[in-house]
């Protein structure tokens, strides 16, 4: 491997970088606030969900993840779990926070969502659902980490059983969100629900991967047992998700194919050879799946810095996996003779200010927890 | 309004595409201009046929006010709300913007309105059958496409034609139960 990829950034070039990444999110955001959303946003009445929903969903995806990953110590009793689990909890609220605040920018109205989803609930809807079970979760995540932080294990190891299940809840719920949807073929069914959680432990594994090796002191593959121990661990579980998560994309792909089913088709088409096939391909197959799982099967490479690496490779790949999810199932008109289709189908490309706000969202998440992990007293023993 | 149900019959054979619909819906119902903007519209078909023997089929639509409406399944604040007449239509006040009901919609009839701040639709001209006169995309069109009358009074017009002719739905497997009907 070359020596450049062996090392961290430093931490003030790190800090310069999150940095620009937020002034970045906040102009997005100043941009959108004066001008408003059919201004600065590229989304449509066909494709009203975009970017900003997709990381929103790879942003709760990667907190539900941490979620159920560090529950494997203090909720399950699997001891080598158990050191991560300051770190997975205090990142799991920062990327759902994160996650909310980048809704809450593709909401027209945030302000009256909390009035009136608690004045005039609609229980039908998946989406109140939603915004109750990740409220639930948060707070469960808020008193686990607490817990955790005291030394409180009975009150942690509670918590985090609540957690466990509000997370479960919350995420199959958000993939209902979606396969709720009958006039979508691509998305309508109960595969993501499934789905979600399964990629949820994939998310979960890649993140844990890369905190690990960030969070100890010294830089390069030379680590204390213990971290070394739980790598091989997390190397051999983050395969079983990886292999898991390629039998969920086969599946996904042959009902959409098989026969040409009305819709489903035409989206799954775009996925394969049309406007998201790069994405699809270069991302989500060679940087989501290949190349993480040719890291962690090559005994050459499963050591600390490339588990690293295959969680980077993996996170890269899953991000594109929400956008594509997200946009492909409202590529196909809901109209077959409208008058705007590109090769039957319509079009989106995010605007600069959504991307702005997506760069903006993930830099504040990474550095709000760049300053956790120095001001925190993260480490197991420490309380 | 009680014991009514409000219909839309149409017969698109009539429809010749001049869109007067569309603009005279726009200007009733202060639809902002952009070319998201509407709450009905005439789909063009494909050309059929080979020169000179050639054809083409228009089909006006809008919402279809469905008997069983996924609009108003998904809204998480019961912005949509569904008369007893048959009407569906957003409480604007209560619209939080999440376009939940825009995915929904099989039909792509809902659009978001920044005048109003609220995801907006044609509520079959609402401020105008409530006081005896006729939506605007029907009062209108030069054909007469649109038939508009309530499908309980059996002497109606549109109880009359969807008695005397066969008709049909837009995306009837979806099981949304529309009350547009299209004269075939």
């Amino acid at each position: 491997m070359p020596s450049f990829l062996k090392h961290r950034p430093s931490l003030p070039v790190w800090f310069v970088l999150l940095g620009i990444g937020c002034v970045i999110g906040i102009a997005g955001v100043i941009n959108v606030l004066v001008h408003g959303h059919a201004e600065v946003y590229n989304v449509t009445r066909e494709i009203p969900w975009g970017i900003l929903i997709a990381t929103y969903v790879f942003l709760v995806v990667s907190s539900t993840g941490l979620c159920l990953i560090s529950s494997l110590g203090h909720v399950f009793g699997i001891a080598k779990f158990e050191f991560i689990g300051k770190r997975a909890i205090i990142l799991a609220i920062l990327t759902l926070l994160c996650g909310f605040g980048t809704i809450a920018m593709e909401l027209n109205h945030p302000i009256r969502m909390g009035i009136y989803a608690i004045l005039s609930p609609n229980f039908h809807s998946a989406i109140w659902w939603m915004g109750t079970l990740y409220g639930i979760y948060l707070i469960l995540l808020c008193g686990e980490f607490y817990f955790l932080m005291k030394g409180m294990h009975k009150g942690a190891f509670a918590m985090g059983m609540l957690g466990f299940v509000a997370a479960i809840s919350a995420h199959s719920n958000l993939g209902a969100v979606f396969g709720l949807l009958e006039a979508r073929p691509f998305w309508h069914g109960s595969f993501l629900p499934i789905y979600f959680i399964l990629s949820a432990l994939v998310s979960g594994g890649a993140i844990v991967s890369m905190i690990v090796y960030f969070s100890h002191k010294d830089s390069g593959e030379e680590m204390p047992q213990k971290y070394d121990d739980f790598i091989q661990t997390i190397a051999k579980l983050q395969t079983l998700f990886l292999w898991m998560l390629v039998f969920f994309v086969v599946w996904k792909i042959i009902p959409g194919v098989y026969g040409h089913p009305p819709e489903k088709y035409e989206a799954t088409m775009a996925m394969l050879t049309g406007p998201l096939a790069f994405n699809f391909w270069f991302f989500e197959v060679l940087l989501g799946l290949v190349v993480p799982v040719g890291l962690l099967l090559n005994p050459g490479t499963r050591n600390a810095i490339g588990v690293m690496y295959a969680g980077l490779s993996a996170t890269i790949g899953i991000f594109f996996m929400r956008y594509d999810l997200v946009v492909a199932g409202q590529l196909v008109s809901m109209r077959e003779d409208a008058a705007n289709l590109v090769n039957g189908l319509l079009q989106y490309t995010p605007s600069l200010t959504e991307v702005a706000i997506v760069v903006g969202a993930i830099s504040l998440c990474l550095l709000l927890y760049t300053l956790a992990e120095r001001l925190l007293p993260l480490n197991p023993d420490e309380h | 309004m009680e014991n009514k149900r409000f219909a839309i019959v149409l017969d698109s054979r009539r429809c010749i595409d001049c869109k007067a619909c569309t603009v005279a819906c726009k200007a009733e119902n202060n639809v902002p201009l952009g070319t998201d903007n509407y709450r009905n519209w005439v789909d063009e078909g494909k050309l059929r046929g080979h020169y000179p023997n050639l054809g083409q089929s228009f089909t006006p639509s809008q919402c279809q006010h469905c008997g069983n409406a996924p609009c108003a399944h998904v809204c998480p604040t019961k912005a949509t709300e569904i008369n007893p007449d048959g009407i569906v239509h957003v409480v604007a006040d209560k619209c939080i913007g999440c376009k939940y009901c825009q995915t929904a919609c099989p039909y792509n009839a809902r659009y978001y309105n920044e005048d109003i701040g609220a995801v907006d639709k044609c509520t079959f001209c609402s401020q105008r059958i409530y006081v005896g006169r006729l939506p605007a995309c029907v009062e209108t069109c030069p054909t007469k496409v649109r038939v508009f009358g309530d499908l309980n009074d059996p002497c109606s017009e549109v109880s009359r034609l969807l008695a005397k002719y066969p008709s049909r739905v837009l995306k009837e497997a979806q099981g949304t139960k529309p009350f547009l009907f299209y004269l075939i």
